[in-house]
């Protein structure tokens, strides 16, 4: 039974009917976090006692970190779905995935510089984890390049599907840098096996905007899917319907 | 034993492919000090950076046309065909051309080393990590190559650069643990472990690409 609503959501027809219905009610929700966790945060929490009110950029640059990572990794998924089952939804939502992840990696980029002048002095620095950032945001560069010079979508799917995950080796170069190297970024606040490292005022925000922050870009990524399939399936006798 | 002679004999012939990358190589280290004040103090700081940049782009020269003629002349379609696996195949092109182009350059790099500093024991564990650090990069490059195959290895080059910044960053790292005498040990191993990772995954991952092409 599993199988079967694998194989029938695995079709972009269904996919694309099914996530219609969906997507806006997850779009207007996710806003609705964001933006509640946003004036929490910035109006009713308590200034961090060493930065002031500019740790308060946490709001913007945690959510796009963790999203710029995750991104990639749910394509690498993808990826390997493509390549061993020949799923074609997802190939589509692997080139449907790099522009937003390009664009959270560089939200993450510019937060984390701004962030950086107060704090650190100094707006970049060539330290681990912000060197591998910058890599991953190369990685989603070329990526969107290499598909992009290659006009048989197949034979780009399959080239994409390869490099994708042979990068993925850039993400636990990320995840651990912090641990690996001594770098100037601060190790992880909030972990799965350990007690959080902030005040629970600024915790709870911070995981609403999260929350929030991850639906908005799940709403873009299905909106730049819609946009794949009906640009790939435009032969389809079924597009005219959904059109 | 066979292939390995057959594309020993491939690259020999094509002079401009091997001995290019090596000149390119020694025309980089050699414009180093050119740039900069000629003291002994001076050239050391920037020296090791020069030198593992020099060796990524050599091997970027090195593979840029590692896969176009075969392609273009048709014979790696019949190379795919062939009873010979194709991975391995791929293997020992990628061999060939590190014994050709990256020993070579490590033994340069050897040479530039104790020329800069003076330093024999330094020098001497340079060549390790030059003699790894090139097969790896060797191995990276062929992989943009091949994904980017007929486009030009611009785009390869694109690809392929940020998967070789970690390498870079674990080698700018294990100068500065033998500069300072603590334990390098553990870069090599890293490298080393990269290193077999890479031997392995890359001839396979190139050998798919390649079918993915000419399907």
């Amino acid at each position: 039974m599993i199988k079967k609503f694998i194989h029938q959501f695995a079709s972009p027809k269904t996919y694309l009917f099914q996530v219609e219905r969906a997507y806006k009610l997850i779009l207007y929700f996710s806003i609705a976090v964001y933006i509640g966790s946003l004036i929490w945060g910035l109006l009713f929490t308590q200034e961090d006692f060493v930065q002031g009110n500019s740790y308060r950029i946490i709001y913007l640059h945690v959510p796009a970190s963790f999203l710029s990572q995750s991104l990639y990794m749910s394509m690498a998924v993808a990826s390997f779905v493509y390549l061993v089952w020949r799923v074609k939804l997802a190939a589509y939502l692997v080139i449907s995935i790099a522009p937003i992840g390009a664009m959270t990696t560089f939200i993450a980029l510019t937060s984390g510089s701004i962030w950086g002048i107060p704090t650190w002095g100094t707006w970049w620095q060539w330290d681990a984890r912000i060197t591998s950032t910058l890599i991953l945001f190369i990685m989603y560069l070329g990526l969107i390049s290499l598909h992009s010079s290659f006009s048989n979508y197949e034979r780009a799917d399959k080239l994409l599907s390869w490099l994708v995950i042979v990068g993925a080796i850039n993400i636990p170069i990320i995840k651990k840098s912090v641990d690996w190297w001594s770098t100037l970024h601060q190790p992880a606040s909030i972990t799965l096996t350990n007690k959080p490292a902030i005040d629970p005022s600024m915790l709870y925000p911070l995981l609403g905007s999260i929350i929030g922050f991850f639906g908005i870009i799940i709403s873009l990524v299905i909106i730049s899917s819609k946009y794949q399939i009906l640009l790939r399936e435009k032969n389809k006798s079924w597009i005219k319907e959904y059109v | 034993m066979k292939l390995l002679s057959l594309e020993l004999l491939k690259l020999k012939k094509k002079t401009r492919s091997w001995l290019g990358p090596i000149l390119v190589f020694w025309l980089i280290m050699i414009a180093y000090p050119l740039t900069i004040e000629v003291s002994s103090e001076s050239m050391e700081i920037g020296f090791f950076s020069v030198l593992w940049i020099s060796i990524l782009l050599s091997m970027m020269f090195a593979t840029e046309d590692i896969f176009t003629e075969d392609y273009n002349d048709g014979s790696l379609e019949q190379t795919l065909i062939n009873e010979t696996s194709f991975a391995y195949q791929v293997g020992a092109k990628v061999l060939i051309h590190w014994l050709l182009i990256g020993i070579p350059i490590s033994i340069l790099s050897f040479i530039f080393s104790l020329g800069t500093t003076g330093d024999m024991v330094l020098s001497f564990l340079i060549l390790p990590f030059a003699i790894m650090s090139s097969y790896i990069f060797l191995n990276l490059f062929v992989l943009g190559n091949a994904l980017s195959l007929n486009k030009g290895s611009v785009l390869g080059a694109i690809i392929t650069l940020p998967l070789t910044l970690p390498i870079l960053i674990v080698l700018g790292k294990s100068i500065t643990a033998i500069q300072l005498d603590i334990n390098y040990l553990g870069f090599i191993f890293l490298l080393l472990g990269s290193l077999s990772i890479i031997i392995v995954s890359v001839p396979l991952i190139v050998s798919y690409i390649i079918r993915a092409h000419l399907e």
